[in-house]
């Protein structure tokens, strides 16, 4: 598969005065279709990273390519059309006095006509299931239907990238699983890249690759199940330590032999059953 | 300091065409030192409960006791000043509220509203400020220039350096990183052990309810739905899936294996309980007692 992103030796300081750059020479790919997570802990430089690769910080050294086009100042809006972003605070993205007001805002700034913008966006509340709030204040929903708001303004332009900064995380356990089965389902209907920068364990499960930031380097890169058999050092990484690898340390801390690697709860629970049946 | 709740309702915007009922028929009793957890989804009525422990919200019926103090329909704002410099209140992100030049002047900032001198406000700022885990290196910074998980424990200084006897936590840890989550949870429970504060505290983590409170309410549609310990409110599954709550990972883990014959004394609600429980049954240990 051809690769959407292609970021190469890239370097970001907040100020020429900063000792250490946000951004330390991080080189990866991104396959299109793929769905790829960026962990690290507050404060590590994976957002930092997520708007280098939008266009939202002039980076000074390293390149950035995104669907074939090098980012650069005067091709900085075309790269911008291929990425929505969706962050934590939805409060933070609203600029509509209405729902249908707020999906249709980038299609305005899109100069997309009244006749083509008014089924588009009704399409995209649609999809998002938020159809019935069109008329509604943005203010007063609830954040998971902010989420879905937010989302249904990314459907709207259909870029080919969409990034989640946290997008998950102001939500409640229901929210969130809400909203992660509506962007696989978005994924694989629009054949969407999906980058999702996050602590959550199951959003972070949900990708096919993750990338660990720390102090703006990147230090590791691998599949879910092998960053998760790291168990309890995944706190200094910047993720929860799943339930599975939990349970094991405080087996382990009362004398009983554990599997090695990461197991799922599935798996866990058939262990269990097994090593309690053999009697 | 008791906090008691007798049949408390609350409408926004009463006696308008726009009222909408919020909380009816409230009733339950925090002890002195308790730790309470409110759990509910978004819209349940969370927010607006506990913003009737200090009454920034009236309840249109009934009546609140806090330690002795009580907020009717009929409490006006000048009865309310004793109030609320014992009950401590931190909002969801209180950095947003950060504003002055420097941590010290921020943190200090409460207690001077309340008639503390500025040399002992200063000197309280400090305090707290190791209290948060933050040392005396920060206090002449600005807030603006720190990370969000720093400011945020500022804020909660300025709130603790009012040196509340009951503090409400408006879902404390979102947005932070699990170590973050994890360390200010410990500082909480410190409060809770150490000084003997009474702990509300609004979450949606089921982890956290199982592994702190002493009782959660649970809150549905604006009513009280029940408020008992952690262990009687999830040892239900009928109840709680009725209820549409969620329930901590080791308890419903233990569900599982529970269906597959595995028994509990007790359903176990935290990956410690489980292993305790999963090893007097494992083979060979000899310690089954059977």
């Amino acid at each position: 598969m051809e690769n959407i992103i292609d970021v190469q030796h890239l370097s970001y300081r907040y100020q020429d005065t900063d000792g250490r750059p946000a951004l330390d020479d991080i080189s990866f790919t991104v396959r299109a279709g793929e769905w790829l997570a960026l962990v690290g802990h507050n404060g590590s430089g994976k957002s930092t990273l997520a708007r280098a690769v939008d266009g939202l910080l002039p980076f000074s050294e390293g390149t950035v390519v995104v669907g074939g086009i090098q980012l650069t100042p005067e091709t900085v809006w075309e790269v911008r059309e291929k990425i929505g972003m969706i962050f934590q605070n939805p409060d933070n993205q609203f600029v509509g006095a209405t729902v249908e007001d707020d999906v249709a805002f980038g299609l305005e700034n899109r100069q997309i006509s009244r006749a083509e913008m008014v089924p588009r966006v009704k399409a995209a509340l649609d999809e998002v299931g938020m159809q019935a709030f069109a008329q509604r204040e943005p203010g007063a929903l609830s954040g998971g239907q902010k989420q879905r708001v937010a989302l249904a303004g990314i459907v709207a332009i259909a870029p080919d990238i969409l990034i989640l900064d946290e997008a998950t995380s102001m939500l409640d356990p229901q929210g969130r699983r809400d909203m992660l089965a509506l962007v696989q389902r978005l994924r694989e209907e629009k054949h969407l890249t999906v980058i999702s920068i996050t602590h959550d364990i199951d959003e972070a499960a949900s990708a096919d690759r993750i990338l660990v930031i720390d102090d703006g380097k990147l230090v590791e890169e691998a599949k879910p199940a092998e960053i998760f058999a790291q168990g309890e050092r995944l706190v200094h990484l910047g993720l929860d330590v799943p339930f599975t690898a939990k349970l094991k340390q405080a087996l382990q801390d009362r004398g009983i032999t554990v599997p090695t690697g990461y197991q799922t709860t599935t798996e866990m629970e058939e262990w269990l059953w097994q090593s309690l049946s053999n009697t | 300091m008791a906090i008691t709740f007798e049949h408390v309702g609350y409408t926004y915007q009463a006696g308008t065409p726009m009222a909408t009922p919020a909380l009816s028929d409230i009733s339950f009793t925090v002890p002195d030192h308790g730790y309470l957890a409110i759990i509910g989804h978004t819209g349940s009525g969370k927010s607006t409960l506990i913003q009737q422990i200090n009454a920034l919200l009236k309840p249109t019926t009934g009546k609140i006791t806090v330690d002795g103090f009580t907020i009717t329909p009929q409490t006006t704002n000048a009865d309310l000043k004793p109030l609320r410099r014992h009950v401590g209140m931190v909002f969801q992100f209180p950095e947003s509220q950060l504003f002055e030049e420097t941590i010290q002047r921020d943190i200090a900032f409460g207690p001077q509203n309340f008639g503390v001198s500025e040399a002992e406000a200063n000197q309280r700022a400090l305090e707290m400020l190791r209290t948060v885990g933050l040392d005396e290196s920060f206090a002449k910074r600005s807030p603006f220039e720190l990370s969000g998980g720093q400011m945020r424990r500022v804020a909660i200084a300025g709130v603790l350096a009012m040196q509340p006897k009951v503090l409400i936590l408006d879902e404390p840890t979102a947005g932070l990183d699990p170590q973050g989550r994890l360390e200010m949870m410990t500082l909480f429970n410190r409060l809770h052990q150490e000084q003997g504060l009474t702990i509300i505290l609004v979450t949606h983590q089921m982890e956290d309810v199982a592994t702190y409170a002493d009782e959660v309410a649970v809150m549905q549609a604006g009513k009280l739905l029940t408020c008992a310990t952690p262990q009687e409110v999830f040892s239900d599954p009928a109840w709680v899936q009725s209820s549409d709550i969620a329930v901590p990972r080791a308890a419903k883990f233990a569900q599982r294996l529970g269906e597959r014959g595995v028994k509990w004394d007790q359903l176990p609600l935290t990956a410690d309980q489980l292993a305790d429980q999963l090893v007097r049954q494992w083979p060979g240990t000899g310690a089954k007692h059977d």
